[in-house]
């Protein structure tokens, strides 16, 4: 049987002396969609940011996709992908050598980069500066990398951020894409009215993920 | 990938976006240009002294120029949390210090045609005794800044410190890269290029080091 897709046990990160996730233990099933939901300053970030491997755990252990979170997370970064609050695009290129840049990194088909700025809408933009772009169509570019990559988790920070209902839809089609296809994600928002795609809800407050969701009365 | 192709595709970003936006350039070539005359003019019409100290101000000026252009190579990947990308795309990371050093060098000799063209024309400088040992010292010396800029850049990501750490760090690191570029420099200018073998030496040696250990820990450095 194939290892969860998440599995934290006791992960604690400190910042300089303020922690920001304390003794996390999570379990993600492969194909599942977990919502994540939060106040601003819960830990939401710190706690995907610590899956993709963007941060070291202080203490505890963990694994993604069977790799551990430490010494496995060369083999996890190839797996995954951390769409986060800041896009990591170059301003000076454009959208599509932004893509071709990362598809030339990852060793992917720069074929499927046209077809999915179409996908997110940028098919026009797409040979403009991202200097000029506004902060949702940057989105779309982070979105795009995502579908470039299709990675086996895919970790959503504040996905809906600065998009336009168009681009959030664009951001649902993602996630419900995946679902489909039994690819795993982790999505934290604010964003009410959006998530509805999830198998199951976290909850997270003050750097802790609360035990029972919906002991928490969140969906 | 291998290791060269990685090393070029980022090498390759850079340049696209130093062309593209022409920071480097922009910023650097007028800030050695106005260098240059402010200290030929300081020195006043005495021959013999701009000759005797063209050398030395040819590469201050280089230095001071490698420094503006880190900066910028470097709020690049800090503009938009890029760096972060690069940390988390599944490459050698030793690339992103080569790519970075790489794209950085050869910005960095265009410089040098265009400063050194100045400083012959202003301080009658002589680049036909042996201009082999001179090109071998700004080839060699700008490999080795280059690398100490790409090594260290990474501790610069926060604007804060790349105006502040960011020079404490490398210029004291890249001394003996601009006295071995002096004296090769001055050796070459004097027709005694002949004797420039063991400045050249060192710059190699000063290369290999840096470029060295630059691939083994630039990963560490770029890990959280």
């Amino acid at each position: 049987m194939a290892p969860p897709a998440v599995r934290l046990s006791g992960v604690t990160r400190v910042f300089g002396v303020a922690p920001a996730l304390i003794r996390a233990d999570l379990s993600v099933e492969r194909g599942e969609v977990l919502l994540v939901r939060g106040p601003n300053g819960a830990g939401k970030s710190t706690l995907l940011r610590v899956i993709g491997t963007a941060l070291s755990p202080t203490y505890g252990s963990g694994s993604v996709l069977g790799f551990d979170l430490v010494t496995g997370r060369e083999e996890i970064r190839r797996r995954v992908e951390l769409l986060a609050h800041r896009t990591r695009l170059y301003e000076d290129l454009t959208a599509k050598e932004n893509l071709r840049f990362t598809s030339a990194l990852y060793g992917l088909d720069a074929g499927r980069i046209d077809p999915v700025l179409r996908d997110v809408g940028l098919a026009d933009a797409a040979g403009e500066r991202v200097r000029g772009y506004s902060h949702g169509m940057r989105q779309r570019v982070a979105v795009a990398r995502a579908l470039l990559r299709s990675p086996e988790l895919l970790l959503l920070d504040e996905p809906y951020a600065g998009l336009d209902e168009e681009g959030k839809d664009v951001v649902d089609r993602v996630i419900l894409a995946a679902r489909a296809e039994g690819r795993t994600v982790v999505l934290a928002t604010h964003d009410p009215s959006r998530g509805t795609a999830a198998t199951r809800t976290a909850f997270m407050d003050g750097g802790r993920l609360l035990p029972d969701l919906r002991a928490a009365g969140v969906r | 990938m291998t290791l060269l192709g990685q090393t070029l595709t980022v090498a390759g970003k850079d340049l696209r976006i130093e062309m593209r936006g022409r920071y480097a350039l922009g910023a650097v070539l007028p800030f050695a240009g106005t260098l240059l005359i402010t200290f030929g003019l300081s020195l006043g019409p005495g021959r013999t002294l701009l000759q005797q100290t063209a050398p030395g101000l040819l590469w201050l000026a280089v230095l001071f120029a490698s420094i503006l252009a880190f900066r910028q190579a470097f709020q690049a990947e800090a503009e938009d949390g890029a760096l972060e990308g690069l940390l988390l795309a599944p490459i050698d990371k030793a690339a992103v210090f080569l790519g970075k050093a790489a794209a950085v060098a050869l910005e960095l000799l265009v410089i040098e045609a265009v400063v050194v063209t100045i400083v012959t024309a202003m301080f009658g400088l002589s680049l036909g005794d042996a201009p082999l040992v001179l090109a071998g010292a700004f080839v060699l010396g700008t490999i080795g800044l280059a690398a100490v800029g790409s090594l260290f850049g990474v501790l610069a990501e926060s604007p804060r410190a790349r105006e502040a750490v960011f020079p404490l760090l490398v210029l004291p690191l890249t001394t003996p890269v601009l006295v071995a570029g002096v004296k090769a420099t001055e050796l070459a200018a004097t027709g005694r290029g002949g004797e420039a073998g063991s400045w050249l030496s060192l710059l190699v040696a000063f290369d290999l080091v840096v470029l060295g250990v630059g691939t083994l820990v630039f990963g560490h450095l770029l890990e959280d």
